[in-house]
């Protein structure tokens, strides 16, 4: 007999939360395929060492993009691996639940369903991921009162508010911690003249990234590739310079929280003051960004305890209450 | 032959009703479904997700590269 499982497949990590023991997988969304012959040579950790690097026979690719999937393929086939690992065979076929972006259309939630099922999987049901989130979090919203819980992951933004165990209020934008990588990208070749993979700009990001002003601030050396000699180089880049070139996506994530708060019926509004919001997700590690979202929305911002794990944690619950919570399905509620 | 058929559409007319008072909603049956997902919910049910999940968060090698996460 199968143990269910809950599984948390993010544009940039995925993570699997078995009934009764769990989490047994964390891993990159990232699959390395010999381009000639479509086999599959490695998944996870070990396929994201490899973005970027690869020979021409060989592609590491992310198969979600902005919380969706982008080739039905190979995440069938990422996810059948995942499954693998996890030791769902022929023979044992488990319930799962998956976390996907609300704002997911119902093509896309047909294509992580089917994708799931053909993978192995007996039964594949869907819950939104801010949901997931504030259930991982420990927030109280079994109880009448506003709970506000901000996810910012790879491909997607999405603000929610839960009370009484339902949505009040949703939020979301297809802009992540992957359109963060990317603004830095665009930023050095375009005033520095240089060309930088994305892991390059991630570790950028990671390193001297920000926000708002921080008060330990520190230089980093970045080396690409020179776009007119061709050549390698090494630029020195600044806190300000990548505050400047992250501020639009910045804005547009802060931009849909406030879209959100003023969604919100009043009797919960006030509740956001006293209680604050919380922020989960990979991209609310950012430096400064809490304090940035605080100073836009004159709401406190506390980050979850952990950030990384709320979703499929949520979702676990949920695995371990099948029938109770049920009714959170997406397509229970259709 | 009569009371047969009497017979018959009794038992019928009986299943029927039968059919028809199962699929009624019944008064209690939102409320204590509702009852069951809130409770379901709650920081106590909640409590065992979190004993089982910090273990193995904390067990993560400190010096493992992080990669960034949903």
């Amino acid at each position: 007999m199968a143990r269910d499982l809950a599984i948390d497949l993010g544009t940039a990590n995925t993570l699997v939360y078995m009934k009764g023991r769990g989490i047994v997988l964390n891993e990159p969304s990232v699959i390395a395929l010999n381009r000639q012959t479509g086999e599959v040579l490695a998944t996870g950790r070990e396929a994201w060492q490899m973005i970027g690097r690869t020979p021409g026979y060989i592609v590491a690719v992310r198969p979600l993009r902005g919380g969706a999937i982008t080739d039905f393929e190979i995440t069938e086939r990422m996810i059948r691996l995942l499954l693998q690992r996890v030791g769902v065979s022929r023979f044992t076929r488990p319930k799962v639940v998956i976390c996907v972006p609300s704002a997911i259309t119902e093509v896309e939630r047909r294509a992580v369903t089917d994708a799931a099922r053909r993978a192995g999987a007996a039964d594949a049901q869907l819950i939104e991921q801010p949901m997931a989130a504030a259930i991982g979090a420990d927030l109280p919203i079994d109880e009448p009162v506003g709970n506000m819980v901000i996810d910012i992951g790879g491909g997607t933004s999405e603000t929610a508010v839960i009370s009484l165990g339902g949505i009040v209020a949703l939020e979301a934008v297809r802009v992540g911690s992957f359109d963060i990588d990317a603004a830095i990208q665009a930023y050095v070749r375009r005033e520095h003249g240089i060309a930088i993979g994305e892991r390059t700009a991630e570790e950028v990001k990671v390193a001297i990234g920000s926000a708002d002003p921080t008060h330990d601030e520190n230089q980093a050396e970045v080396r690409g590739r020179d776009l007119m000699s061709g050549l390698p180089k090494t630029v020195i880049l600044t806190p300000e310079e990548i505050r400047l070139a992250i501020d639009d996506v910045l804005s547009s994530i802060t931009s849909s929280v406030v879209r959100c708060l003023s969604k919100a019926p009043p009797e919960l509004a006030q509740d956001f003051l006293v209680r604050g919001m919380y922020l989960v997700g990979g991209g609310g590690l950012l430096r400064g960004l809490a304090q940035r979202i605080e100073r836009e929305t004159q709401v406190p911002v506390k980050m979850s305890t952990m950030p990384l794990e709320a979703v499929v944690m949520g979702a676990g619950h949920c695995i371990e209450h099948y029938d109770a919570l049920k009714n959170m399905f997406m397509g229970a509620r259709r | 032959m009569t009371l047969v058929i009497v017979a018959v559409a009794v038992v019928l007319l009986a299943i029927i009703g039968l059919i028809a008072y199962s699929r009624r909603p019944r008064q209690d049956s939102g409320v204590a479904s509702f009852r069951r997902h809130i409770d379901a919910l709650s920081s106590e049910s909640r409590r065992e997700l979190k004993d089982r999940v910090r273990p193995a968060v904390d067990d993560d090698d400190p010096d493992t590269p992080q990669e960034p996460a949903d």
